[in-house]
């Protein structure tokens, strides 16, 4: 019984959570923080069985509110009116990134914010957060997708100015939320011109009917527009550095799996909306310019950066580029069989398996990056020395994070750097080798960090790392080694369905079309 | 053969690699076990060379702004319009958003 | 299992090949260096003396180091850089040649360096420090033309032949791409040959590009706190990679072999495959280390990310350049 109403469970239970956590919290501290990780965990078990669900069975549609999608309202609607959760292939693996990550932070905040003030309010937009989400990813109904972008939007500015001691934190959370609303208001006028157009909202719809008039060109710029800036797309990423700083370390986690769902919707207006009608070859060139862009200058930034977590997001910013260019060549190169069969599919599958491995290991390095500001209250790193003496767990998961970001073999980030370079070689050989420049400022400004917090003379007094910070970190280690050494399972079993789910745009539009 | 990664174009296999290094740690280890012992110095013979210098340990860390200093000098004049740029405006901020727009709207009207 | 087990035995081989040859050709460096300078200079052993005499030092490890980085850093930046010896053809076709390709050779090129970096910052002295961090700068610099080059020389490969497995060492010097392009092709190479020859001393840290271990400005650089059998190691680990580098010169330039020529039976094929392989390494060293060796003088640090950002990255694009220009003429 619970299998039939998967999607709208997922959504609906860390929504429910969320108001029932204040409730909760009135009676005892300890009861809330085993409840929201209860509310986590059981939500990991859904998208796992989901995942199952769709890799064996296809595309899994849910109807809110009735049986098929085809069932017409009393006045004689012949179309999808209601709200239509589709989760394809694409959809599961970003929800099952989303999941694994809203868990381990839920886990590590139980440490980190155990002397802050406010933690009802904290775990409530957590799981608004996380329940925001999963919405975005699992939608098919526009205007849905930009209700759950509000969602997550509000949230996440409300978690990032949380620390209203420091003025640093407000004056980033105020950015935020300028630069959230003007990128979702331009989404909506996106999906308003879409609807006066057609009279559809609904994803599939609206995919079918599609004539690629001088009113969708605009829509199609404002939409890209939009949503890669809400990805941190260079030169639009100037508020990712503040809003990732100041936020707790555990949030900035969920924030780039935030950033990474706008990617996700990016690539789902590209591939399934405008797929089948426009030429997307200027699209891919658009996409993959942006991609390279984000790489060179967010790396280049980043060296030369003395906050530890303002490093960090601008690293944030450059791996993104790394994403975008991977799509973006497949992209390109989708109306071409012979080359989309080459290497087309295969930076495709190189992009996507990046933004799974991008979410483990920046989470990883944000967390420790949390550690280190927990231990010594100090978030600058000509401030900072020698902290290797005595943290010797979080050195350890930081050499680990560091090397899979820098893409140094067995660990993951390796394997995906791997399939990006050689196929997007075959495109465009100047792609690849400013990807692999990028890959080694990475490791330098990785170095930057090691030597100037952790090695050195011992200058400062440490805490001690709790074990839910640890444990946490530990999760994350384990996953990043394990994609490192089986690669090719993750591939095969996870990644290359979701590749395949965005490059067959017709099977997701007959799923709801071609059984109404 | 399972974990060995097939690109399009090229081959990784991350387990024999590592098999590699388990055999190649062991013969390095008896290599470096032949040595000498390992001493952990303190007083004279433990501090850093500084030519006879006496310094407090705070002197002795270099800070982080301190480190790439080549590669900042010899890229200068890449740099100093990017730093330039990052202002912390917000107006800066919407504006480049815009500029971004209508380029994307211009190109991808002529589509 | 027939890999597993080739993979257990060529580890040792190629550890013993990689530390005996990488030794021996130190000493003729040396040896070669001062009959340049009308010296006699050491023996050709000079090198197995040196780290015998390392080895029987005591190893200090300073007050304020951080122990752990400090004492395994040697060891895996030998380890590292022997197992690169597995993927590189050396006259012969390489042991894991199915399980690796030339993009993990580049990457484990990295190791070794990073390993010296993080043992010269874990030192915590400002001279080590300094040093460390000059390394890194050079890493960092000499990237992009290195990459330009391998991904020039695979591009116009993957143009001519359509194969599953282009990006492999075995592959690409079993069709040597000197047969396969036109003139403004053959120009391209010559100028990334050029540009592989100058990355070459840079990766190694020789002079006119040792400015991380100046001996007399920064007193050691990076492995002045260093001592005994660490010290030793990372002695050892220096005249790997100096195989390492030469070999891969060979494997992407002059992958020829002259065994076709004879007719003898397949093992003493072996031999004479990797006695021509040491015999063009050796040629490749002599003109990249030791004449380079002798007649420069030391570079600053930002000349030589200067140099390397500007006038060599755009002659290797002007080389790729060429080579595309090839294809469509």
């Amino acid at each position: 019984m619970i299998n039939e109403h998967l999607p709208a469970l997922i959504i609906g239970i860390p929504l429910l959570a969320a108001f029932a956590t204040p409730l909760i919290s009135k009676i005892n501290d300890k009861l809330r923080n085993i409840f929201v990780i209860g509310i986590l965990g059981a939500t990991l078990c859904l998208v796992i069985s989901l995942a199952f669900n769709v890799f064996n069975n296809g595309i899994f549609v849910y109807v809110m509110g009735a049986k098929s999608p085809g069932l017409t309202l009393p006045s004689g609607y012949k179309m999808p009116v209601r709200i239509i959760l589709e989760v394809d292939g694409m959809s599961i693996f970003m929800a099952i990134i989303t999941s694994i990550v809203s868990l381990l932070g839920a886990i590590y905040s139980w440490a980190f914010m155990h002397k802050e003030t406010g933690k009802d309010k904290y775990y409530t937009l957590l799981l608004i957060l996380a329940a925001g989400m999963f919405g975005m990813e699992f939608t098919g109904d526009m205007f849905n997708f930009f209700v759950f972008l509000e969602i997550t939007s509000i949230a996440a500015c409300g978690l990032v100015g949380f620390r209203i001691n420091r003025g640093e934190s407000s004056e980033a959370a105020f950015k935020t939320m300028v630069m959230y609303t003007l990128g979702a208001l331009f989404v909506l006028f996106a999906i308003g011109i879409l609807y006066g157009e057609y009279d559809a909202l609904n994803i599939a719809t609206l995919a079918s009917r599609i004539r690629y008039t001088m009113l969708d060109k605009i829509a199609l710029g404002l939409l890209v527009t939009g949503l890669a800036m809400k990805a941190g797309a260079v030169p639009m990423h100037m508020w990712v550095p503040d809003a990732y700083a100041e936020a707790p370390a555990p949030i900035t986690m969920i924030l780039v799996a935030n950033s990474q769902a706008s990617l996700y919707g990016l690539f789902r207006v590209c591939f399934t909306l405008y797929g089948l009608t426009i030429s997307t070859y200027t699209l891919g060139w658009i996409i993959i310019i942006l991609g390279v862009l984000s790489m060179f200058i967010g790396v280049t930034m980043a060296l030369i950066q003395k906050k530890i977590k303002r490093l960090m997001a601008y690293h944030a910013i450059s791996q993104t580029g790394y994403m975008l260019l991977g799509v973006g060549v497949g992209l390109a190169v989708l109306s071409d069989a012979n080359a989309l069969n080459t290497y087309g599919l295969k930076a495709m599958e190189g992009g996507i398996f990046h933004i799974m491995n991008h979410a483990m290991y920046k989470g990883l390095l944000f967390l420790t990056a949390g550690a280190v500001i927990y231990a010594t209250g100090k978030r600058n790193l000509n401030e900072l020395g020698g902290l290797a003496h005595k943290m010797k767990f979080t050195a350890i998961f930081f050499i680990i994070g560091a090397a899979a970001i820098a893409g140094l073999p067995p660990f993951n980030g390796f394997a995906s750097k791997l399939i990006i370079y050689e196929s997007v070689y075959k495109f465009n050989p100047m792609l690849s080798v400013i990807a692999m420049l990028v890959s080694i400022l990475t490791l330098a400004s990785f170095v930057k960090v090691f030597q100037s917090a952790f090695l050195g003379p011992e200058i400062i007094e440490v805490k001690k790392e709790p074990k839910s910070m640890i444990f946490a970190m530990l999760c994350l280690s384990v996953i990043i080694i394990a994609f490192g050494l089986f690669p090719d399972i993750v591939v095969d079993k996870i990644v290359a369905p979701a590749a395949n789910a965005l490059v067959n745009s017709m099977q997701y539009i007959a799923a709801i079309l071609g059984g109404a | 053969m399972i974990g060995t990664l097939e690109t399009g174009y090229g081959v990784w296999s991350a387990l024999y690699w590592l098999l590699g290094l388990v055999v190649l740690f062991i013969i390095v280890y008896f290599i470096y076990s032949l040595g000498g012992k390992t001493v952990k110095a303190s007083g004279d013979k433990g501090k850093p060379f500084l030519s006879g210098n006496e310094m407090e340990k705070e002197k002795i860390h270099v800070k982080a702004s301190n480190i790439y200093w080549g590669f900042t000098e010899a890229l200068k004049s890449y740099y100093t319009p990017l730093k330039g740029g990052h202002t912390g405006n917000i107006n800066d901020y919407v504006s480049w958003f815009v500029v971004v727009l209508a380029i994307v709207l211009i190109l991808a009207g002529g589509l | 299992m027939i890999l597993v087990l080739k993979s257990v035995i060529g580890a040792c081989l190629v550890a013993f090949i990689g530390i005996v040859f990488g030794l021996l050709y130190k000493g003729i460096d040396r040896k070669l260096h001062a009959h340049m300078q009308m010296r006699v200079g050491p023996p050709v052993t000079q090198p197995f003396k040196d780290v015998r005499k390392l080895f029987l030092k005591e190893n200090l490890v300073p007050e304020n180091a951080v122990d752990w980085v400090f004492n395994l850093m040697p060891v895996i930046s030998l380890v590292s850089v022997i197992s690169i010896l597995l993927y590189v053809p050396m006259g012969v076709d390489p042991i894991l040649s199915t399980k690796g390709d030339l993009i993990l050779v580049l990457y484990l090129l990295m190791l070794p360096a990073v390993c010296m970096i993080l043992g010269g910052f874990a030192s915590s002295s400002p001279y080590a420090t300094v040093g460390a961090q000059r390394e890194m700068v050079m890493m960092i610099s000499y990237e992009f033309p290195l990459a330009v080059t391998i991904i020039a020389i695979v591009w116009r490969l993957s143009k001519i032949y359509s194969a599953s497995n282009i990006f492999t060492l075995q592959f690409i010097a079993a069709h040597p791409l000197w047969n396969n392009v036109g003139v403004f092709g053959v120009i391209g190479l010559a100028i990334l040959l050029a540009v592989l020859l100058i990355v070459t001393p840079i990766e190694l840290s020789k002079i006119p590009f040792d400015v991380p271990e100046a001996e007399t400005e920064i007193a050691g650089g990076l492995l002045a706190e260093y001592s005994g059998k660490n010290l030793g190691m990372f002695y050892i680990s220096d005249a790997v990679k100096t195989v390492v580098m030469a070999s891969i010169v060979v494997a992407l330039f002059f992958p020829y072999n002259i065994s076709q020529y004879f007719s003898f039976p397949q093992y003493v094929d072996y031999v004479i495959d990797f006695a021509f392989f040491l015999f063009k390494a050796f040629v490749v060293i002599f003109v990249s280390v030791t004449v380079v060796r002798t007649s420069f003088a030391r570079l600053k640090i930002d000349q030589i990310a200067h140099m390397l950002w500007v006038p060599v990255t755009i002659t290797s694009i002007i080389g790729l350049l060429l080579l595309y220009l090839d294809t469509v003429f």
